[in-house]
């Protein structure tokens, strides 16, 4: 019984300390995580979008859990940034940032997150790929299945699936967008 | 035993990864480049070092019957360190490193030494050790994940290096890649090991280690 609450008891000290040290840790890191969080999301807003002179993250609008950036020039909307993810993935879920132009048609595009397999399913962050692929694609007047099945999406060779999981988060993205369009227009934005 | 020699057994007489065969997870898992590789073992460096002072600094503290779950408390609480502060000052190398970091927890190259020599010397000659285990285990990191970038995707550190017409081996760079290079590596150590050995006319044995079941961990209690 001695022995049992002198082991319990040193065990516990020494998790009292490290849980401790790590509180520190943890609010110390907080911020720069924060922040390094945001601008590496921010990056891809700007890059995605047309010309601007606004700054999108101050503009940025929420609605409901959904955040979109605008892109303003001379106080006209050019454009919007927002999210978009699937769970079709070849290996989880992929996320990306969208940007499309005042007529809805995509403008660039970059990959958030993704666990795709290296050297081949990977090969599509390459932005010049993306672009290449989704550029000027529009919700209407494009067929979103992949080109091997009779649409309009190409793929890279040999990762059909995770071109096919782009495709899905693309076109669930700007259906949404296109949902809440009509609200964003309705004056919820500030120049 | 001097600290010179402590610190440099740990990059080749008993180099954690090529002579201990320990930590093969993160060693397979992590090297697809250089660059990744140089991350990770520093990391682990970074924590085998503070656990090896933890550990040596609270040996005569810790109870023998519950030194396991003092010592994975003490590892853990440094990983969780590495994990926040990367996450934080070196976003990028923090989202290709990703998951593997929590995984160094329970890199047994860190339990392995917590157990087998700083729970037992002085704190001096456990950061000797610490360092020396760190750096050897980054380097075997960093020589598997450059054989694997060079022949996987023709570049090193990023630089193209073997021309426009190099049809790079994709496999190198997936998860097979890992294995094969690591077997060559290994053969490698083991024929240059064989021709030392015959050089000073002495018998070569393979490392014992190189069969799994004499892994430090299935020996903890004996020994004790």
């Amino acid at each position: 019984m001695k022995e049992a609450m002198n082991l319990s008891l040193r065990l516990a000290l020494i998790c009292a300390v490290a849980a401790l040290a790590l509180s520190q840790v943890a609010s110390f890191t907080a911020e720069p995580i924060a922040a390094a969080e945001y601008a590496a999301k921010m990056e891809a807003v700007i890059a995605v979008l047309p010309a601007h002179d606004n700054a999108p993250g101050v503009d940025a609008v929420d609605l409901d859990a959904r955040t979109y950036y605008p892109a303003m020039k001379d106080g006209e909307v050019v454009g919007w940034a927002f999210r978009g993810v699937t769970q079709l993935g070849y290996s989880g879920e992929i996320e990306v940032m969208i940007g499309v132009d005042a007529a809805g048609a995509i403008e660039g595009m970059r990959i958030l997150r993704h666990a795709e397999t290296p050297g081949l399913g990977s090969n599509y962050a390459e932005p010049a790929m993306l672009a290449d692929f989704f550029g000027g694609k529009t919700l209407v007047a494009t067929d979103w299945r992949m080109s091997k099945d009779g649409g309009d999406i190409d793929a890279v060779t040999g990762a059909t699936v995770t071109g096919r999981a782009l495709a899905d988060a693309v076109q669930n993205a700007l259906k949404q967008f296109t949902e809440d369009l009509p609200r964003l227009a309705a004056g919820e934005v500030d120049a | 035993m001097s600290l010179s020699s402590i610190f440099s057994k740990g990059i080749w007489k008993e180099n954690p990864v090529l002579r201990l065969m320990l930590g093969l997870c993160p060693v397979l898992a992590v090297t697809t480049s250089v660059e990744n590789g140089l991350g990770m073992g520093l990391a682990s460096t970074f924590v085998l070092l503070m656990s090896n002072l933890i550990v040596s600094l609270l040996r005569n503290f810790i109870p023998k019957k519950v030194r396991i779950p003092a010592y994975i408390v003490v590892i853990a609480s440094f990983v969780t360190v590495v994990d926040l502060v990367m996450h934080g000052f070196f976003y990028e190398l923090h989202k290709s490193l990703g998951l593997f970091i929590p995984l160094i927890v329970v890199n047994c190259i860190i339990l392995g030494r917590a157990e087998a020599f700083a729970s037992r010397n002085s704190v001096l000659h456990s950061l000797a050790d610490g360092l020396g285990m760190g750096l050897g285990f980054t380097l075997s990191l960093m020589v598997l994940g450059g054989l694997r970038e060079v022949l996987g995707s023709g570049t090193l550190l990023g630089w193209p290096i073997m021309g426009p017409n190099f049809p790079p081996f994709l496999v190198m760079i997936l998860p097979p890649g890992a294995f094969l290079g690591l077997g060559f590596l290994l053969a490698g150590m083991n024929k240059l090991e064989e021709r030392r050995a015959i050089r000073a006319g002495e018998a070569y044995e393979p490392p014992a280690e190189m069969d799994c079941g004499n892994c430090v961990l299935c020996k903890l209690d004996a020994d004790r």
